[in-house]
């Protein structure tokens, strides 16, 4: 049990907690160590300060024992987090193991987690689109889910605010569907990025290549070096953590800079258990805390409450927060905490050759990734046979060719001497996924892992809508690569589970109605008005962006509105 | 990596499921090297220790059945060395390997745990060498930090 001793408690008062260091949690430690609160950061697992505590970073292929691969032992016990393709020898200490932090699928998902400080903005593939009103106003045109209760104008200024100080790259394109930010210089598409760019211009309306947009410094300005963070150095090894701190992450950025304030408090091995909700205040007062190594009950206390666990982490940690006025989870009159979650549909790909421009090869390494292809299907009205869309990705590179048929010295000097090959080209798509009530996440009645938590039950699955659209995407791309004259066109439509996208969202989601949603538009609980969700658990809906740019704007908007309700003393 | 520090007539390198002699050992040592031979100016497949690499591969990263074929390949390559050659495979001249390999190569008829095993053990083989430091240091194939990006350069 807490210790009740005065001073004790106020040890363990705080202004402010957040619940999760990730890449909303960081923000929302930032904006409110920045605004002068006292803030403490809880963290579930283990701390990763920026650049010592990245082991492999600076190491060779060669001095990996398995050059790169995952023995078969760790590969067999984690056969989940082992689908997902960051998980390699490079980064296997980032990632939760299967079997350390088990859950239970009602439906088929992968669920990939990073348990440490920084949480998975070590891990991310750091791009970064904004939103637009055309995915703002998706559920209330097309009669799914409900109204967001923001616009693109509510939130376009806190895109720009988190921009310049996160650092993106990218162009100014000009697309209504994909709106303009505060970019750093673009990474340049290549020579067959380039070419099929202009084959879409000319050949269909509204269909556009572009450089991929990312949380990398291609020329990083004052605000960066202030954060002792440079030039990203193209070496795209981003998962084992940068040196450099060329990627964004909460340890290269937000976290530090929130330590700078002198105000924050960082508590790692820290399982935030529950909210503890005041009856007689009618508000949460603090969170109750299970410490990872002694296992030790302790309640920190604070005004206000982020909750930033990551998407169902999040829900899990609302649901379990039970009271007299709240005997279903926090806040959850509606009945609707933990429904409504969906995902991003990745589940096809397609790669083809070129044999044009082989007077070019390309140099380096690109940290972008290459092109992005945004959504352009049922964009300015509905044209197809399903709801929504999907956006791509494009990327085009040089092979090389090794005859490894010989053995002996001929496949020595093949090795050593491989010859260009053709171009060869590969897309994915990112599709929106509807959400829908029988989706869920949910407490295990009868299961709880070894810190008293009751397992989260998970259940969401593709549909109809998400087959034809995956079909669309096949059928459409192979149009555009034909048209470019690409060949040796190869489909891959290898279903994988939700949750591979690693773009969980929603359980908790924001909208006008109290009766319907969980969140306000500051996203604020509806009935707790202390608590606020700024990570992936307040999507209402989830587009085709990357999300997690949309998330550091949540957090740092919440934040400014949270603050100045306290200041008015109206939390 | 030690080179002889293992038991008398063990491997030299410590293996958690891979039972394996000093002879095979050495018998793989050849294999790798008639794979990708020292010679010209450069380093073979010995000088790079690629049979260790292979053995340290397939004891963490293959399933007990690559593990099992494997095994069997290796004893079964030698008894095919003596079919063939009238000798062992360690005996024969540097041609002959290189012929007796290649009809491994070759082949769709023979012993399935030869054919695993040489599959593995070559493509192991060129792995370790691509892997190698010398090949991504010495021969300046491998940039850690690149510090660039072009996506249009000219071949000349």
């Amino acid at each position: 049990m807490s210790n009740l001793n005065i001073d004790s408690i106020k040890d363990r008062t705080f202004d402010a907690i957040v619940i999760g260091s990730g890449i909303s949690g960081g923000w929302a430690a930032k904006e409110l160590t920045e605004k002068g609160l006292k803030t403490l950061v809880l963290e579930r697992g283990k701390d990763v300060k920026h650049v010592v505590d990245y082991p492999t970073t600076n190491m060779y292929p060669y001095e990996f024992e398995h050059r790169g691969e995952v023995p078969l032992t760790i590969q067999e016990t984690s056969p989940i987090v082992n689908r997902c393709y960051a998980f390699r020898e490079d980064a296997l200490h980032f990632f939760v193991k299967d079997n350390e932090h088990p859950y239970i699928q009602d439906k088929p998902f992968d669920w990939i987690r990073g348990y440490q400080v920084g949480g998975k903005s070590l891990l991310w593939a750091r791009q970064t689109q904004r939103w637009s009103d055309f995915d703002f106003e998706g559920p209330a045109r097309d009669g799914f889910a409900v109204d967001w209760p923001i616009r693109y104008k509510d939130i376009a200024p806190w895109y720009s605010y988190v921009e310049k100080f996160a650092g993106i790259s990218g162009n100014q394109d000009g697309l209504k569907e994909l709106p303009d930010g505060e970019f750093l210089p673009a990474y340049p598409l290549n020579a067959v990025e380039d070419y099929f760019k202009g084959v879409l211009a000319k050949k269909f309306t509204n269909r556009h290549v572009i450089s991929a947009r990312c949380a990398h410094l291609s020329k990083p300005n004052q605000i960066h070096l202030d954060q002792g963070r440079v030039q990203c150095q193209n070496r795209t090894l981003c998962q084992r953590g940068c040196p450099f701190g060329g990627y964004f992450s909460s340890n290269s950025s937000t976290l530090p800079w929130a330590q700078k304030t002198g105000k924050l408090t960082l508590r790692p091995f820290s399982v935030a258990h529950s909210i503890i909700y005041d009856e007689q205040k009618g508000k949460a007062v603090g969170v109750k805390v299970i410490d990872t190594n002694t296992k030790a009950e302790i309640d920190y206390f604070a005004k206000v409450i982020f909750v930033n666990a990551a998407a169902l982490n999040t829900n899990l940690v609302l649901l379990n927060s039970k009271s007299n006025r709240f005997p279903n989870g926090l806040g959850n009159d509606s009945g609707l905490l933990g429904k409504y979650v969906a995902f991003h549909n990745y589940s096809a790909r397609i790669s083809a050759q070129y044999d044009g421009l082989k007077e070019f090869k390309t140099e380096g390494r690109n940290p972008a990734g290459g092109g992005y292809i945004p959504r352009f299907r049922n964009i300015f009205k509905q044209e197809t046979t399903f709801l929504r869309g999907y956006a791509a990705g494009f990327s085009a590179y040089r092979s090389s060719d090794r005859d490894t048929s010989q053995i002996g010295s001929q496949l020595k000097d093949q090795l050593l001497k491989p010859t260009l090959g053709p171009w060869r080209v590969g897309s994915h798509m990112m599709g929106e996924t509807i959400p829908k009530e029988e989706s869920y996440v949910a407490l295990s009645t009868d299961k709880k892992d070894e810190w008293d938590m009751p397992l989260l039950k998970i259940a969401m699955d593709y549909d109809d809508n998400d087959a034809k659209m995956k079909a669309d995407y096949i059928e459409q791309l192979t149009e555009m690569f034909t048209e470019a004259g690409f060949t040796n066109i190869q489909p891959n439509t290898a279903s994988q589970a939700p949750g591979l996208d690693i773009h969980e969202m929603g359980g908790v989601r924001m909208g006008n109605d109290p009766k319907t949603s969980l969140l306000n538009k500051w996203n604020q609980l509806h009935h707790c008005s202390n608590v606020f969700v700024t990570d992936g658990a307040c999507m209402t809906s989830t587009s085709t962006q990357n999300p997690s740019l949309t998330y550091m704007a949540f957090a740092a908007r919440s934040v400014d509105y949270a603050v100045s309700e306290l200041k008015k003393n109206n939390l | 990596m030690p080179s002889c520090s293992g038991k008398s007539g063990g491997a030299s390198i410590q293996l958690t499921n891979l039972d394996i002699g000093a002879d095979d050992e050495q018998l793989l040592a050849e294999i790798v090297e008639t794979i990708l031979p020292h010679g010209g100016d450069t380093m073979g497949a010995k000088d790079l220790n690629l049979h260790l690499f292979v053995l340290k591969m397939v004891d963490d990263c293959h399933s007990k059945e690559d593990q099992q074929q494997f095994l069997a390949g290796i004893s079964n390559i030698d008894k095919l060395s003596k079919e063939k050659l009238q000798k062992s495979f360690v005996e024969a001249s540097t041609e002959e390997r290189l012929q007796l390999l290649q009809t491994i190569d070759n082949a769709n008829d023979l012993d399935k745990d030869i054919q695993k095993f040489y599959h593995i053990t070559k493509s192991r083989t060129i792995q370790g060498f691509l892997n190698s430091k010398y090949v991504m240091t010495d021969l300046k194939q491998y940039e850690l930090i690149p510090g660039r990006y072009n996506g249009y350069v000219r071949v000349s």
